[in-house]
């Protein structure tokens, strides 16, 4: 049977990834064709991705079986609500890319320009693609394309500190993925398949066995490597801080997204083969809870806004990873729109950063004193994305932090609700330290005191995603309907 | 803490043993990987694929997507390495610095020994047939577009440390490059999208026996993409890399 969707589906991955190929041909002549044409495959995707995800709304999940072949015999692709909700990140691109067109004068040569933004694309396809897929080793492969580009995205930045944050993102990241290719290879003698579902039905269908444990354990601690879990996470704060802003803002909000991505689809291969999620949950519960408290008071010793950000990040993948060691319906909503929500506001705070970087020169709070005198509209932007960190109504960040407390108290698990007030408390704390330092004191340097706002091409991006923060909090309830539906059969699979 | 880094290492590598030995015996003909998809392969791959090659219709026929995104991976590399700061051209001579002091390089680093020379330059047809015969019988003994790029770009590489990159840099011509580098996922787009067209499926093959010319055009379009996209590949990342100051 096919389908609009199904048809559709397999471009979603060719078509930016083909884009890449194409921008060092179009940029042969002229490097500032590149960011056009970027910016155009990144459109046509956000349309394909909607088109699906209307599909999705009308008919429910879809697949698509690769070359005519049916799973598990070919490769087949699933577009499920998990997956439709990873969807609006390629949207999040359309904003990175224009962003980028005018932060790469003079940042970086114009020689480079097409490579930059062709592992821009690859990094998008990769990350769709990892959504989307129903196959093992497809994953492996997809995961493959976003680690490669990410790992050159952070060491485009220059040789020094760059090379080295790259390097070690590239060590962790191979063990990682190794580990992922390990536990392919066991799966597939277990149960001679590679597809997700197939494997999952033929284990439940074995006794359990050692061998799946270890499978399953690799494939957790591989994907929580990637996601950047405390204390895994010891890759994530230079990468992220040394990477052009633009990168930072995709590596930050949407590629640790992988691990988690994955961790659920670990939940769907592990349910109904009887092997015991318990452990699993407990520890994936006391990560989060420490990734949170941990992360934001690391966070609180930071000058470097950058670092700063990059440390909020390993204490908000501690929200998306306790919501899901929680386990009960409210968490695991929260902690799944969460994933696309933190990703929306991490941006918004690192293209805003970057943006005030680019036009002061300076990167520390202690020489950004009285930034938001010059730049008023990034700094209320900063504002914006820093209140909804925060999880303060009505924004993005509250809807999710807010299921998440409740879903602690439902599993009856309140003490790890404290963890999450309180880690909120520190996030709060060295929000404040910023916006004090940008709203109320005096400038210290004179570039600062002579700064302009960024170019439109620059402001507008972050504009936008600033008021897409507030109005995802007030609209709070769409997400939450959305992958309700999904989180409700992923429990019942699970047996709860 | 290298006590501590031991151990862990070795938990870690023992837990890893045990779990494999709970594995079903290797080589076992009832085992799951001889008794579901992959026999199913076997039965009847020949025939629905039309491949005789079973590696090379697993490869590019039941699991394209997966050779697709492979190739992606081999253009992500060296799209990655041209993007960093060592890969661009040398800077040009500072001020002072005289114009006409000798270029630092391969070129003329070491003086390559003339035993070395005449072997390169007396193996290199050899290594390009060799690299042809497997690609063209790639579909139906082992060989094809990934061992013949790699086979090419070997060659290349070696010629360019014997001849210097200037004189390697002609065998890609310039004005190409940009596009035979990216002609493994060019390649696969277009055959997807004419599966597509023909089939219905994305990366589909015809499978009626009146389009065997067809479906084994295709094959071959993707395999010649695979062997000349990544040799210019391999050899540009032989080119990128910086010579030694």
């Amino acid at each position: 049977m096919t389908t609009l969707g199904s048809t559709l589906l397999p471009w979603l991955v060719a078509l930016p990834l083909v884009g890449a190929a194409l921008v060092p041909i179009v940029a042969r002549h002229d490097a500032r064709r590149a960011g056009g044409l970027t910016f155009a495959v990144a459109l046509a995707t956000t349309a394909l991705a909607s088109i699906l995800v209307a599909q999705l709304a009308s008919q429910g999940p879809f697949s698509a079986d690769l070359g005519g072949w049916t799973a598990p015999y070919g490769i087949e692709l699933r577009f499920d609500r998990f997956a439709a909700w990873t969807m609006p990140l390629a949207a999040l691109f359309a904003f990175v890319i224009p962003f980028s067109w005018r932060y790469l004068d003079g940042t970086l040569p114009r020689e480079r320009w097409a490579p930059f933004y062709a592992l821009l694309l690859l990094n998008l396809g990769g990350l769709l693609g990892f959504s989307v897929t129903g196959d093992l080793f497809n994953l492996f492969v997809t995961m493959e394309v976003v680690s490669l580009s990410s790992y050159a995205l952070v060491a485009v930045a220059g040789r020094g500190v760059a090379a080295w944050a790259a390097l070690k993102y590239l060590l962790l990241g191979a063990v990682s993925s190794l580990l992922v290719l390990f536990a392919v290879g066991l799966l597939f003698a277990l149960t001679g398949s590679l597809n997700l579902a197939d494997v999952s039905a033929r284990l439940a269908a074995a006794e359990p066995s050692g061998a799946a444990l270890l499978a399953l354990a690799s494939l957790a601690v591989a994907f929580l490597v990637k996601a950047a879990v405390f204390p895994l996470h010891v890759w994530l704060p230079d990468a992220h801080a040394i990477a052009p802003s633009p990168v930072s803002a995709v590596l930050s909000g949407l590629v640790v997204k992988v691990g988690i991505v994955g961790l659920l689809r670990v939940l769907q291969l592990a349910a109904g083969t009887g092997i015991a999620l318990e452990p699993l949950n407990a520890v994936l519960m006391v990560l989060g809870a420490t990734a949170i408290v941990m992360g934001a008071f690391l966070a609180i010793f930071q000058d470097d806004i950058k670092l700063m950000l990059a440390y909020s990040t390993i204490s908000n993948i501690g929200y998306i990873v306790l919501g899901i060691g929680l386990a009960s319906p409210f968490a695991l909503i929260g902690a799944f729109v969460h994933v696309f929500n933190h990703a929306l506001i991490k941006v918004t705070l690192f293209l805003a950063a970057g943006a005030i970087i680019h036009q002061t020169g300076y990167r520390t709070l202690s020489d950004l004193h009285g930034v938001a005198r010059r730049m008023p509209q990034t700094a209320a932007a900063m504002a914006i994305g820093a209140v909804s960190i925060v999880g303060l109504p009505p924004t993005a960040g509250f809807v999710c932090k807010w299921y998440i407390a409740l879903g602690a108290f439902e599993a009856d698990q309140g003490g790890y609700g404290f963890a999450l007030v309180f880690g909120a408390l520190f996030i709060f704390v060295y929000y404040v330290r910023m916006l004090d330092a940008f709203f109320f004191r005096a400038p210290v340097r004179p570039e600062v005191a002579a700064a302009v706002e960024a170019p439109w091409s620059m402001r507008a991006p972050v504009l936008v995603l600033a008021a897409a923060c507030l109005v995802l909090g007030v609209l709070g309830g769409i997400p939450i309907g959305f992958v309700e539906p999904a989180v409700v059969d992923l429990l019942a699979a699970l047996g709860r | 803490m290298k006590t501590f880094a031991l151990v862990l290492v070795l938990v870690v590598a023992a837990t890893m043993v045990i779990g494999i030995a709970g594995l079903p015996p290797h080589g076992d003909p009832d085992g799951p990987i001889h008794t579901h998809v992959g026999a199913r392969y076997l039965e009847r791959g020949v025939a629905e694929t039309g491949v005789r090659n079973l590696v090379t219709a697993v490869l590019l026929v039941y699991r394209g997507f997966d050779t697709f995104l492979e190739v992606v991976v081999i253009f992500t590399a060296l799209v990655a390495v041209l993007a960093l700061p060592s890969a661009t051209r040398r800077p040009p001579p500072a001020r002072g610095e005289s114009t006409a002091a000798p270029r630092r390089g391969s070129d003329d680093a070491v003086p390559v020994s003339p035993v070395v020379f005449f072997v390169v330059r007396l193996l290199a047809p050899f290594i390009a047939v060799f690299a042809l015969a497997s690609l063209y019988r790639g579909h139906v003994t082992p060989g094809g577009g990934f061992q013949s790029a790699a086979i090419i770009g070997a060659m290349m590489i070696a010629l360019g440390l014997v001849f210097g990159r200037e004189h390697a840099a002609r065998l890609v011509p310039h004005g190409a490059k940009a596009w035979l580098q990216a002609l493994g996922p060019l390649a696969f787009a277009i055959i997807a999208f004419v599966g597509w067209r023909l089939t219905g499926a994305f990366l589909g093959f015809p499978a009626d026996e009146a389009a065997h010319a067809l479906r084994e055009a295709m094959v071959v379009v993707l395999e010649v993409a695979i062997a000349v996209g990544g040799a210019v590949i391999l050899a540009q990342l032989f080119m990128a890399l910086d010579a030694p100051s």
